[in-house]
């Protein structure tokens, strides 16, 4: 189908663009996820706001053992980081699995974030490495963690108002390991299920999707790891709520993946 | 609104509407039908062009967002000369059968082998899962990406 | 065969398609043409009372329903089978009255652009009456398809079997997916009275004798040009209401009409393969030879019978005895309505469920008495050729012993588990019917001395250009740059049947080489054995020109397809590690493109396998509308695949040749399902072979 008409305005500023942002418009940012909505006439907003003129939110770097991701990097670019790669490794593993390279040359890391698809792997990504999640509106800028941040498919904390401006990332402990584990019906497909892991000494984040309706912490499991629980162990905890019997072992044996590929 | 986006090295200017996809834009304002469209949805792939030189959806951008840029399709990728080693690397490996997909692979595998000139065949295939074919069942196309990109990474292939 | 036959040519179609100059439907752009969106039903099943259109919409040319086409166009013709009953009732062009499934179109926008005809369509107001859907073929009242045969003493040798084994399969709906959607452009000269159509089709005789039954018209008043086309399957075969609605809105309107399909309305209403189930009762005596067959077979043909939707369920009945030597069978098939979008012809139509369904039979008999499953087919394999089956089709030539001899050896049979892994390996064999009917050429000497070959055949990827240049110019002993051959235009080429049933080469080629036979001897009488070079001979008598209709009875292709399949304990995943497919379609006349439709029929046999179904929800809605509903395999998926070819030669064709288009796509399900069996221990499931399929049979079989 071709999209239902709309008027756009290009923003070259978050100032300029938080005006515009409300219940009928939608953010057009690497367009990976809106297009496909406006294509099929299941997005039909009056406006859309095309953020990516706003330069002041393509970024990465790094202050005092905290990264900040600007919310109109590219997936590619953060994919290309050798300082993500060094010292979030997480972050490099899932966003290499989101979609194709043509996917990643434009969709965002906000972008990901806020489309909040349930079978994304930045988020659960991001869930395990106890990430927030920046907004800002013309009332106010707030953080929220990532865990809080996604409600439902396709539904977050974010207010209509609200732009998603950075991601924030604590670095994880020293010599922690991590690994992203995913299923797709073929690759580079819509992933199943998939789990995310950081471990250290005493620190776990494990984050699972394709569990339920968002993606999860896996707060019993992380407790058992960081208590010295066998990977197995861990996992069937990570699972443990899955409904369906394949899914729940389909869960299990992703996350022991990705925690065994984190315990190096 | 009016935008003027250059493709293959000429500039071609258009009135669109908002809504109207980079894809339409490409294929019936400038008459570059060798870009086609399968899905609108950015999974087939065989609208993929090349955008500053890195392969995307055409169908997934709006034209107006072109504005002003630099886009390579499958038109410009040999123009009317020698075919490239990946053009001749598809023919001698009978990688294509209708050609619907065949342009979508060329920007796809183009831009791919160019950034990453070291890649081995599963690097390559998972490259190629971007792109969909539904006649040839893709062995021809493996055959020919790991050759072109043999021949590309020894030979050092710059493009126009 | 001269000195190009045989050899594997690569394809002179290539240049053109590399550069991107290519010429699909949608590449055509008429100026000020008016463009279609469809109205199309969200009910599965519903009365349709009242359209309303509002008075002026912005944009809108033309609003067109069935009222407006009252007169103007009858509904889609039914093609029948023999020896058997099929409704008569085709499919409407647009909804009249009723809609009986979500998709069907019910009203055309026609307007400046196609996001214009698609706000258009958004204001159509149409009253629908929902009424229950009927889901499941088994559960419908409603028959449209009946065929039953018996032969030999099917009883007697059931009561006197040392063993039956009985197994019950299904196969779910399948959808085509060829790259390019559909299409069609249609101009109406008042003047001259001539009705042009360009159409993304398998071929234009089917499309024009469409349009001149439905828009009840003389068929040399219609124009029908195929352009370059982006693969069908069998889906652009039959032709479509929405062709008929293009070309009866151009004549109304006198406008241009052009329809480009999207992927969405692909996928919701194209006609879909397969949607069958069966019950097969094999009896064999105690040394395992097979004494007879019974199967019942219930196809799920979709709300209406388009005009193919009849043969692929009535062609998988006349195929179960397979390649056996079976005397007595009883096979009954019953095509029931449902509220889904209907069946029709695709890749194997019909043949890929005879091989399915039989040979996942043959190796439960296999396990079941005890006897390995490949020497189970050794004992029963026809053997002596002609063969008449006992279903009435007679095998024209063949080796099953030898192809099923080189699947084993080519796949490597591989069998083991451990705590991880389970691996399996398994084989089908098939028998398929190609060819058929007629095919029709013409040749002519050009004054510069090449030659102008216009084939009734149509392309859509097959490599024809170059398969049938090679013929020519071999027969002719020139060059083949000398020979040009032509397709796809009603006024260009001679009326012929077209491209399916894989019959191109042994059809097609077969009525190029006479052509170019009677062609040869014209230019022997003009230079009455002097030397002369084809431009002299065309200076001495300008405008040679040879036609040539070739007909011939079914051709049967045959092959055994080998697997290796490795299920992962703790996901269920299933990677196929391996296939040999081993084919015998006859005489080769390029095997590098033989070998291509090999690999790209086992792709799609693959899908069929691993991740391709389409269903539909309680309520009749496709979840199949995108390809996040309905998934395709990447490069990344495609296993190894050995190809070796058995060269039976067909005695029914100057070549020799049969089909070998859709081999792959018949043979690979079967040794696929086969080897997923071996794997689970001797349980069978049907496909897609899901994880959760997988893992759940795994913990069975485990107990």
């Amino acid at each position: 189908m071709k999209p239902a008409a709309f008027d756009y305005r290009a923003p070259a500023s978050v100032d300029e663009a938080l005006p515009l942002l409300g219940l009928d418009s939608a953010v057009l940012a690497g367009g990976q996820s809106l297009v496909p909505l406006l294509n099929l006439r299941l997005a039909r907003p009056e406006l859309v706001v095309d953020v990516n003129g706003i330069a002041e939110l393509d970024y990465i770097h790094a202050d005092d053992g905290v990264l900040r991701i600007g919310a109109l990097t590219r997936q590619v670019t953060l994919e290309r980081s050798e300082l993500v790669a060094t010292r979030w490794p997480l972050l490099t593993k899932a966003v290499r699995l989101v979609g194709h390279a043509q996917i990643r040359t434009r969709g965002t890391v906000g972008g990901s974030v806020a489309h909040a698809d349930p079978a994304a792997e930045l988020p659960a990504a991001l869930i395990a490495l106890g990430a927030r999640i920046h907004l800002r509106s013309p009332r106010r800028a707030r953080a929220i963690s990532a865990s809080e941040f996604f409600l439902g498919p396709l539904h977050t904390a974010r207010e209509p108002d609200e732009l998603l401006v950075e991601v924030e990332v604590p670095e994880p402990p020293e010599g922690a390991g991590s690994g992203f584990a995913e299923h797709a019906r073929t690759h580079g497909d819509f992933a199943t299920a998939g789990a995310a892991a950081v471990v250290a000494a005493g620190h776990a984040g494990i984050a699972l999707l394709g569990a339920g309706p968002v993606p999860v912490r896996a707060e019993a499991a992380e407790r058992a790891l960081a208590g010295g629980a066998e990977p197995g162990e861990a996992a069937t905890l990570a699972a443990q709520g899955v409904d369906d019997e394949h899914r729940r072992a389909l869960c299990t044996e992703l996350a022991r993946r990705a925690i065994e590929e984190a315990l190096g | 609104m009016r935008i003027g986006v250059e493709i293959n090295g000429h500039v071609y200017e258009g009135d669109v509407e908002p809504r109207t996809l980079l894809s339409d834009f490409i294929r019936h304002t400038a008459g570059l039908t060798g870009t086609k469209v399968g899905c609108e949805q950015g999974v087939c792939g065989a609208c993929t062009v090349q955008l500053d030189g890195e392969a995307v959806r055409s169908c997934l951008m709006l034209a107006v967002q072109a504005n002003g840029r630099s886009l390579t399709t499958v038109e410009g990728l040999s123009g009317d000369g020698e075919l490239h080693p990946l053009q001749r690397a598809f023919h001698e490996a009978h990688a294509l059968q209708c050609g619907f997909c065949t342009p979508g692979f060329l920007m796809s595998m183009e831009a791919f082998i160019r950034e990453h000139p070291d890649a081995g065949e599963d690097e390559l295939r998972e490259a190629l899962a971007g792109n969909l074919c539904r006649c040839t069942g893709y062995l021809g196309i493996v055959e020919a990406v790991n050759r072109a990109a043999r021949e590309m990474s020894v030979g050092n292939v710059q493009r126009d | 065969m001269g000195a190009l036959a045989g050899r594997p040519l690569r394809r002179r179609e290539d240049e053109r398609i590399l550069r991107g100059r290519t010429r699909y439907l949608d590449d055509i752009d008429p100026p000020g043409a008016a463009h279609v969106a469809f109205v199309r039903s969200p009910f599965a099943h519903a009365r349709i009372g009242a359209i309303d259109v509002p008075e002026e919409i912005e944009g809108v040319v033309a609003v067109i329903s069935a009222a407006e086409l009252e007169g103007r166009a009858a509904d889609l013709p039914v093609q029948g089978f023999e020896g058997g009953e099929v409704s008569t009732e085709g499919h409407p062009v647009l909804a009249r009255g009723e809609v009986r499934y979500a998709g069907q179109p019910v009203a055309a926008v026609l307007a400046e652009s196609r996001a214009a005809a698609e706000d258009g369509a958004e204001l159509v107001e149409v009253d629908y009456d929902p009424l229950e859907a009927v889901l499941e073929a088994r559960g419908s009242e409603v028959t449209m398809t009946r065929w039953h045969r018996v032969s030999g003493d099917v009883e007697r040798a059931f009561e006197s079997a040392a063993h039956v084994t009985r197994a019950r399969h299904s196969l779910p709906r399948l959808a085509p997916v060829p790259m390019e959607p559909r299409g069609a452009i249609a101009s109406y000269d008042e003047a001259e009275d001539m009705l042009t159509v360009w159409v993304s089709a398998q071929d234009s005789h089917r499309q024009l004798a469409g349009l001149a039954k439905v828009l009840d018209r003389p068929e040399e008043s219609i124009h029908v040009i195929v352009p370059d086309v982006g693969g069908a399957f069998g889906s652009k075969g039959a032709p479509a209401p929405e062709t008929m609605l293009v070309a009866a809105a151009a004549i109304a309107t006198g406008r241009t009409v052009k329809w480009a399909e999207d992927r969405e309305e692909n996928f919701v209403a194209s006609y879909q393969g397969r949607g069958v189930e069966a019950e097969v009762e094999l009896a064999l005596d105690a040394n395992g030879t097979m004494l007879a067959v019974r199967a019942r077979i219930w196809a799920d043909l979709g709300g209406y019978l388009m005009p193919t939707t009849a043969i692929p369920s009535h062609t998988t009945a006349m195929l179960m005895c397979g390649v056996y030597d079976i005397r007595a069978a009883d096979v009954q098939v019953e095509g029931r309505r449902t509220n889904k979008v209907p069946t029709g012809p695709y890749r194997g139509a019909g043949r890929p469920e005879a091989a399915y369904f039989l040979e996942c039979t043959v190796d439960a008999a296999a396990r079941e008495l005890g006897i390995d499953p490949l020497e189970l087919r050794r004992r029963n394999l026809v053997r002596e050729f002609p063969y008449e089956t006992a279903l009435g089709w007679t095998y024209d030539s063949g080796d099953y012993a030898r192809c099923l001899e080189l699947a084993e050896e080519l796949v490597k049979p591989e069998r083991h588990d451990d705590d991880a892994r389970v691996v399996g390996t398994g084989f089908g064999m098939y028998v398929e019917r190609a060819g058929g009917m007629f095919e029709s050429a013409d040749a002519e000497l050009l004054p510069d001395g090449r030659v102008l070959v216009r084939s009734g055949s149509s392309p859509h990827g097959q490599g024809h250009d170059t398969t049938f240049a090679q013929l020519a110019a071999d027969r002719l002993g020139i060059a083949m740059e000398d020979v040009e051959l032509r397709f796809g235009d009603s006024k260009e080429v001679p009326r012929g049947a077209g491209t399916f049933a894989s019959r191109s080469v042994a059809m097609g080629g077969s009525a190029v080489v006479q052509a170019v036979d009677v062609l040869k001897e014209k230019i022997a009488a003009v230079s009455a054995g002097r030397a002369m070079s084809l431009r002299e001979v065309a200076e001495a008598e300008p405008g040679i020109r040879a036609s040539a209709r070739f007909e011939s009875d079914l051709v049967f292709s045959s092959g055994a397809y080998g697997a290796v399949v490795e299920i992962d304990r703790a996901t269920g995943r299933l990677r196929v590690l391996r296939l040999a497919a081993v084919d015998d379609a006859g005489t080769i006349v390029n095997p590098l493109l033989a070998e291509g439709q090999v690999i790209g029929g086992s792709a799609q046999g693959l899908g069929q396998c691993l991740v391709e179904e389409a269903l539909y929800d309680e309520e009749g809605n496709p979840t199949f509308a995108s390809f996040v509903g309905y998934s395709l395999l990447t490069a990344a998926e495609m296993p190894p695949v050995e190809t070796a070819f058995v060269e039976s030669p067909s005695p029914l064709n100057p070549l020799g040749a049969k089909g070998i288009g859709e081999g792959g796509a018949i043979g690979t399900p079967a040794a696929v399902a086969n080897a997923v069996a071996d794997a689970l221990g001797g349980v069978w499931v049907d496909p897609p072979f899901t994880d959760a399929k997988l893992w759940r049979a795994l913990r069975e079989a485990s107990g």
